[in-house]
């Protein structure tokens, strides 16, 4: 393309003919490569120390225990790109667990339809979150905080005296194995990632995180799209937890204590900023993957749970490190 | 400059923050393809006085009307559909996202099909050529735009939220200090900008602390000392000094 100015201007002047897909998926490609690079890296390391980890039984397994958690932390993901913070998931995830449980094993409901209350009770939830901060503009952190609590007060609640065991086969099914939940886990994945990158709504995700001011003052309805992230972050808690009851094939309110923080530590493992307008779910997913592998490679290795959560603990402060301090300099 | 016909009036602009007034009554009178210079020391109400005109807080009192008619600004949306697109200072990119997003953010093209109308499904292809025209159009030369804002230098980001207020201001930019941050080069560029935008038929409000650009490239200029109006003068009228003297107040100047 030919310009008519002259080239003593400041712009940069890259031919624009050379900008085009491949150049955009090429830009994405390079803000990942560092997660897989490590993911791949941590699994040789397992694979070289510990003979019984170089299964693909154990390869399926990895998945298998990520995807429930994976999904959960997709919404976060969504969440905190948009510079928000959702401490109750876990207690989002108790109650819907129960709900569900309660819908199948009291009041016999069919299986789809204690799908659907179980999701919008999730959803309801999350949106709870997000129209409190809105409203009374109490942070983000102390709202959720109190949601943590007080979900899980919900919880108990509705579970005490109830026996929630013993489900329909055709809602067994959902949980079961590898292959279901992770085949879900990839699915969600999809669809988030395909509203972050594509839609409105998704998009200014990114804009509310980055700047929330130049976001509203671009005409963004900041208030209202932060009440749909917690809604989302909230309804991917319930098919969370959806799944797990499934599993499991019962319900308890003690359920998803302390998966928000496991989800919070995947989604910062794989690159998404705390601080919002960064990141995406298949960082997310990869950083659940490390988190995974590293909690099975320790185990063949024969090392204790305790140990492990050591370990995880050190990568949480080393991601958000490279967040804050190694991000490469604009 | 097509005549005198004024194009938007404010009257009795105030903002007051609790007991501090950091507006008192201004009155402003933007005439039709003319670019009004606003000036003032720090803390005049420069900045307080755009963004009560154009909705990024709410104002204590004061009228504002578009061809004789009252309009209702209560939020930037407003504004925008009133025609009024501002570059705020320091608030006019998000650093994180692509020229692109940034470009259409809050009037993003939806997809003509059913994703589109059903999820806001987001028409990238026709975002990214409709800038691709513009930015021939006023040459900008920025090819990949679907680059993180943080990764350009302030002058193309200036270039970028200027091309913004072409792309969809209708009738009125209004510009908080363009040039602040930028080199004696990227200044230049900017304001040809500006230039060009009264050559798209629109009129313009600027913010500026540089008396040059006053004179090169202002037709009119109000003074604003301590939230008041201090003077309102054709640029044909006064030097530099004349202005900085009214800007501190050395000289007292009668709003006219």
């Amino acid at each position: 393309m030919t310009h008519t100015g002259d080239n003593s201007s400041t712009q940069i002047s890259t031919p624009t003919a050379t900008s085009s897909g491949f150049d955009v998926l090429r830009h994405q490609f390079q803000q990942i490569w560092q997660v897989l690079a490590a993911l791949v890296l941590i699994y040789l390391v397992f694979f070289v120390l510990s003979e019984p980890f170089r299964s693909l039984d154990t390869l399926l397994s990895i998945f298998g225990q990520a995807s429930i958690l994976a999904i959960l932390a997709c919404g976060t993901t969504v969440v905190l790109i948009s510079g928000g913070l959702d401490l109750s998931v876990g207690s989002i995830f108790a109650v819907v667990g129960v709900v569900v449980g309660i819908m199948l094993a009291e009041y016999q409901l069919p299986v789809p339809l204690a799908v659907v209350i179980g999701l919008l009770a999730g959803a309801g939830m999350g949106a709870l979150n997000g129209t409190i901060q809105v409203l009374t503009k109490v942070p983000a952190f102390i709202v959720t905080l109190g949601g943590l609590t007080a979900y899980k007060g919900i919880a108990e609640i509705l579970a005490s005296g109830r026996d929630l065991s013993r489900f329909p086969d055709s809602f067994q099914m959902l949980g079961s194995g590898y292959m279901v939940p992770m085949g879900i886990m990839f699915a969600v994945a999809l669809v988030t990632g395909l509203f972050l990158a594509k839609t409105q709504l998704g998009n200014h995700a990114y804009a509310i995180g980055g700047n929330e001011e130049v976001a509203r003052l671009s005409g963004v309805n900041v208030r209202k799209s932060r009440i749909y992230y917690y809604m989302i972050g909230g309804a991917l808690a319930a098919t969370a937890a959806i799944l797990e009851v499934s599993k499991l094939n019962f319900a308890m309110p003690a359920r998803g204590q302390s998966y928000e923080l496991f989800a919070i530590a995947a989604v910062v493992i794989g690159g998404t900023s705390l601080f919002g307008g960064r990141g995406g779910v298949g960082k997310t997913l990869i950083g659940m993957l490390i988190m995974q592998t590293i909690i099975v490679g320790l185990s063949y290795l024969g090392v204790g749970t305790s140990v492990q959560r050591i370990a995880i603990g050190i990568i949480i402060i080393l991601a958000v490190y490279w967040d804050v301090w190694k991000r490469p300099a604009r | 400059m097509n005549g005198t016909q004024t194009i938007l009036s404010a009257r009795g602009l105030s903002k007051h923050y609790g007991g501090v007034v950091a507006l008192d009554a201004v009155d402003l009178e933007l005439r039709q393809g003319e670019v009004l210079a606003v000036v003032g020391d720090n803390g005049a109400g420069k900045s307080t006085l755009i963004k009560a005109l154009t909705g990024a807080i709410s104002k204590t009192a004061g009228r504002v009307e578009m061809d004789g008619e009252e309009v209702v600004i209560n939020s930037p949306s407003d504004a925008k559909r009133a025609g009024i697109e501002t570059v705020y200072q320091d608030l006019a990119l998000v650093n994180e996202l692509s020229i692109t997003k940034n470009m259409f953010l809050g009037r993003e093209i939806r997809r003509n099909d059913v994703f589109g109308r059903l999820f806001g499904a987001l028409d990238f292809a026709k975002m990214d050529s409709e800038i691709r025209a513009l930015f021939q159009k006023l040459d900008i030369r920025i090819a990949d735009i679907y680059r993180e804002a943080e990764a350009f230098s302030g002058g193309q980001r200036q270039a970028v939220a200027l091309a913004k207020t072409v792309m969809f201001g209708k009738r009125i930019a209004i510009l908080d200090e363009p040039t602040a941050a930028l080199g004696v080069r990227e200044s230049k560029m900017a304001m040809d900008l500006v230039r060009s935008l009264k050559d798209h038929g629109l009129s313009v409000i600027m913010i500026t602390h540089n008396m040059q650009h006053v004179m090169n490239y202002c037709d009119r200029v109000m003074v604003l000392r301590l939230g008041r109006l201090a003077a309102v003068r054709d640029v044909k009228d006064v030097d530099g000094d004349t202005l900085v003297g009214l800007i501190t107040g050395a000289t007292e100047g009668r709003a006219a």
